[in-house]
């Protein structure tokens, strides 16, 4: 019997500040022992406890896809204890991570079809993840368009600055990257994200919406993309409840009969509306 | 299945016969009340109990354990052993109801994709001896409304029925017929079964408190929303007793302790009858007041557990009822519901 509470013991290999503000970093884990990085197996949308002895653990988004070998990426804002320990880690340091848990972004369902993705603020991070999985080589296939609306409140809060220049370049990829307020260097769009998706309108012939984001995003993104025509089964969202366990034992994260844990993070409306709306 | 007779002043000798090979969780008496804990080598065992005070789920799941220890390096602070591990050991004397959450928390703990090691291998470790309620102990005993009785052996290994002037000794499951040397060999004739199901049935016939636990679900379906969930948690002092006394309350925390260059790593009960249980860093809580939380109480084990495990999670011992300082009575919360 494995131990699912056990971490697996990873060192801090690179640490990326994200952001102008310095509280979003992206952190590389490197695994101690390398037979580790198969068990650790994942998919995009998953998520890892990262375990600081000491601190305690988190539970945080993967940001890396599993078609970058040999590492796993995470990007953290710095709240609490743990995630505050983290933010002061040097490169080289020895922790812990379990995973991956949850269930993942529905990538049977997105095949052949067109992808719409919208994120906004650092929850931004498991979508990165589907992107990158999506656009990697013969992957790229298996999807139709790729359409992208990411938003932050002003460009130095943009997350992955390198890919997303690296992602407009690409024709088979369609990047809408927005800020609420641009500054002296900024000359690409500005406005909110439900305003910029109205303004792409994509269509819902054949296609999935996958919306991440803060509250009041998602509050405001919902109605343009029914006003759309997009059907419940067709909109896909990450929920985020505190978190201990992670495997569905401590009771802390249901919502309704659902462990957010264990069945989600993802759910596609549809499935929450028969969920109790207690989160 | 294999079936003894013993006299029954001996089963205090039996169990601490065997507590000379292993560790004996029996019920002792300790000022008012009476407690499952580790017979002493000079310990008495007191038989002649209604229920313990608290429930004995903490023999598989203590009110904190360590998990695992880790140590500082010059690399911070890394792993150093996991904290997994049990005795051989046996439970002696636990009530049929009690026995039955073990059954029900065995669902939760020991599933196929995640199984909890900490539970499983005390579980594996520890043979369950339940002694039958001829009588039932408390008014407030509602067993037969949640899929139990006072005779019965869900959960246990072995099972002792009192049939007048001996036990009837059932080795239920071959874990317990591991322990059959410990009980003579009287084996047990047709009349002590005619017997045995006689008392059983009557015990059935003397539980009066019932309440319509399999109704109230397709009714908890539909109200998530009913104003009905105001009226239940005004006076609730928010002390979480209710669920520490609860046999399958099984909701913890876990978290970390450090003393100079070695930690521990902890989980300890907690209670969804606390603010801070569902409270986020950012402030957000999605069960913003007792409300909520009274409701999830509810919910999680006359709905949830039933739509996840198809089974209900109480078993109607009565423990919350008693000990509630404010006297909050799931049964009549239950009987309410069932009239929405
Ligand atoms: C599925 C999922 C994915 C997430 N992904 C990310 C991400 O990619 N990047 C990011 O920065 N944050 C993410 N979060 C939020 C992140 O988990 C919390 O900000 C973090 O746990 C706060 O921990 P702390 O120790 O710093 O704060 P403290 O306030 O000290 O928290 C104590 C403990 O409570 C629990 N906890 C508190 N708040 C939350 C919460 N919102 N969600 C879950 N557990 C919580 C954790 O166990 C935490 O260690 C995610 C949360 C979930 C549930
Ligand atoms: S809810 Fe109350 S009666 Fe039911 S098992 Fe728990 S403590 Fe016993
Ligand atoms: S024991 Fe009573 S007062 Fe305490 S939390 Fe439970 S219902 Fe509330
Ligand atoms: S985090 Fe423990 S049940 Fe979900």
């Amino acid at each position: 019997m494995q131990n699912p509470y056990i971490p697996y013991p990873v060192v801090v290999d690179k640490i990326i500040t994200e952001v102008d503000t310095k509280d979003i970093k992206t952190f590389r884990f490197k695994f101690v022992n390398p037979e580790d990085e198969a068990k650790y197996a994942y998919i995009p949308g998953q998520f890892g406890e990262l375990s600081i002895y000491g601190k305690g653990e988190s539970p945080i988004g993967i940001a890396s896809s599993p078609t970058q070998k040999g590492y796993v990426e995470f990007t953290v804002q710095k709240a609490g204890v743990v995630t505050s320990a983290l933010h002061e880690m040097e490169e080289g340091t020895l922790m812990g991570l379990r995973g991956p848990l949850g269930n993942s972004w529905p990538l049977e369902f997105l095949e052949g079809k067109n992808i719409v993705i919208v994120g906004g603020g650092f929850a931004f991070t498991t979508l990165r993840s589907l992107i990158n999985y999506m656009i990697f080589g013969d992957n790229r296939k298996r999807f139709g368009n790729i359409t992208v609306i990411y938003g932050a409140r002003n460009p130095g809060l943009l997350l992955y600055k390198d890919e997303l220049i690296e992602w407009q370049k690409r024709s088979d990829l369609n990047i809408n990257v927005t800020v609420d307020k641009g500054d002296a260097t900024w000359t690409g769009r500005e406005g909110f994200v439900p305003a910029v998706c109205k303004d792409v309108a994509p269509s819902k012939e054949n296609a999935v919406a996958v919306i991440c984001g803060p509250p009041v995003m998602i509050r405001f993104t919902l109605p343009v993309f029914f006003d759309l025509g997009f059907s419940k089964e067709n909109i896909i969202t990450s929920l985020e409840m505190r978190m201990k366990c992670g495997i569905g034992k401590c009771g802390r994260c249901n919502v309704g009969s659902k462990y957010v844990c264990k069945d989600g993070p993802v759910f596609s409306l549809a499935e929450l509306d028969k969920l109790t709306p207690e989160y | 299945m294999e079936k003894r007779l013993i006299k029954k002043d001996a089963l205090a000798g039996i169990a601490k016969k065997m507590a000379e090979e292993f560790l004996v969780w029996a019920p002792v008496k300790k000022e008012d009340n009476v407690l499952f804990e580790p017979l002493q080598k000079d310990g008495e065992p007191f038989f002649a109990y209604l229920n313990s005070k608290n429930a004995p789920k903490n023999v598989f799941f203590p009110h904190t354990e360590a998990l695992m220890k880790f140590t500082r390096t010059e690399k911070g602070m890394v792993f150093s052993s996991d904290e997994n591990k049990a005795d051989s050991s046996v439970l002696f004397g636990v009530r049929p109801c009690d026995a039955h959450s073990f059954a029900l928390l065995d669902k939760l703990f020991d599933q196929e994709k995640y199984q909890d090691a900490y539970y499983i291998t005390k579980r594996q470790n520890t043979t369950v001896i339940s002694i039958a309620c001829v009588k039932p102990p408390y008014a407030s005993c509602f067993c037969t409304s949640v899929d139990g009785a006072p005779v019965a052996s869900e959960g246990a290994d072995i099972l002792l029925t009192d049939i007048g002037s001996d036990y009837l000794v059932e080795l239920v499951t071959p874990k317990g017929e591991k322990l059959a040397k410990y009980f003579g060999d009287a084996k047990a004739d047709a009349a002590a079964d005619t017997n045995k199901n006689e008392i059983a049935a009557k015990a059935i016939e003397a539980i009066k408190s019932k309440i319509p636990a399999h109704e109230v679900k397709p009714i908890l379906d539909k109200n998530f929303d009913n104003p009905f969930w105001n009226t239940i948690h005004g006076k609730c002092l928010a002390c979480g007793t209710c669920t520490y006394m609860c046999p399958t309350c099984h909701c913890f925390d876990i978290s970390d302790e450090v003393k100079g260059g070695d930690g521990v790593r902890i989980r300890s009960w907690d209670s969804c009858m606390f603010p801070m249980f569902t409270k986020e860093t950012s402030g957000h809580n999605p069960r913003v007041s007792q409300k909520e939380r009274w409701r999830q109480r509810t919910m999680h084990k006359f709905k949830y557990y039933v739509d996840n495990f198809n089974a209900i999670a109480c078993v109607g011992c009565g423990r919350c009822v008693m000990s509630c300082p404010v006297n909050i009575d799931i049964r009549k919360i239950v009987e309410d519901i069932s009239k929405l």
